[in-house]
């Protein structure tokens, strides 16, 4: 019923991309849905990147005004996740990105595109894939971050359907 | 140390919340077409293609005890058979170029451990604009939550 989207990651120099993602955890492996006990984030290392899109199905007209950011969960002393809109994929880099912070309002949220750069994604038209552009993220830390695990942290992806 | 950070997202990703308001729209024509009709759903394209002709937009939800109407012709909008417009239908200001605003805003909430989607909230956007006698541009829009409550921007 309706528009529904389903969330996509892209790892690997060829770009291998994996549907119905069930999380994004960030670790120190370029991997979908790894586990974080196996590959921990050394303190003062930044995770891998990763390349996150959504995949709009269903029945809609228009969908545009997407906006993407972290609307909950604390960081921790000298963390940081860092976040780029509507980028080229590129092979996943472990090296500190210059991204900025993900935003944490929805006044300073992200303009999410469509994979084709449009700020609107029309049901059906020619060459529209029904894919946004792709989020990049990274978590980043210091040397002050104190070990352990990280607060679990939540997003939000607004957009306008008719 | 371990600083990785678990962010879980649905494993249906965003199984979508359902609609708690559908849309109907009236054509000059007697035409009516229902968002879900007969076990199908239309798209809002077809009501696009027939913009001209739209006389009457409405948001029901579903026992019908909780409906929105635009009036096109006039450029009213009548809640439970409310006028939320103030409007004295013997005084009707001359409303010219009236077009319907509709769109249902999404907000979904991803994350948490163990958890399919946080939140999932509909804000439903229904309004029209028009052009005074002066050609001024004025437009109303009501944000109706999915309980029905509203607030209205002018």
């Amino acid at each position: 019923m309706a528009a529904t989207f389903h969330w996509y990651e892209s790892n690997g120099a060829g770009e291998v991309e994996e549907a119905d993602i069930s999380n994004i955890n960030f670790g120190s492996n370029d991997s979908p849905n790894l586990n974080t006990t196996t590959y921990p984030i050394t303190r003062g290392d930044a995770s891998f990147e990763k390349y996150i899109r959504a995949l709009f199905t269903g029945t809609w007209t228009e969908i545009s005004n997407l906006k993407f950011w972290k609307s909950a969960g604390a960081y921790v002393t000298g963390e940081a996740i860092k976040a780029a809109a509507n980028v080229v994929y590129a092979q996943p880099s472990v090296t500190p990105n210059a991204d900025s912070d993900v935003p944490i309002t929805e006044g300073a949220a992200l303009a999410i595109q469509s994979a084709e750069g449009e700020n609107v994604i029309e049901y059906g038209a020619s060459g529209v894939s029904g894919y946004t552009g792709y989020i990049r993220l990274q978590e980043q830390t210091s040397g002050s971050t104190p070990a352990g695990a990280v607060n679990s942290k939540e997003f939000c992806m607004q957009y306008d359907e008719v | 140390m371990s600083n990785s950070i678990d962010i879980n997202l649905s494993n249906e990703n965003n199984a979508m919340n359902s609609l708690q308001f559908y849309w109907k729209a009236f054509f000059s024509s007697g035409k009516v077409i229902e968002q879900f009709e007969n076990g199908i759903e239309h798209r809002f394209q077809e009501v696009k293609d027939d913009f001209e002709n739209l006389i009457k937009f409405s948001l029901v939800n579903k026992d019908y005890s909780k409906y929105f109407v635009v009036d096109l012709e006039y450029g009213f909008i009548l809640h439970n058979n409310y006028n939320l417009n103030n409007i004295n239908f013997e005084q009707l200001e001359q409303k010219n170029n009236i077009r319907l605003i509709h769109f249902r805003r999404h907000f979904v909430e991803i994350g948490t451990k163990d958890l399919k989607e946080k939140s999932h909230q509909i804000i439903y956007f229904l309004g029209l604009q028009w052009q005074d006698s002066e050609e001024k541009n004025h437009k109303i829009i009501l944000q109706i939550d999915e309980n029905g409550d509203f607030i209205i921007n002018g």
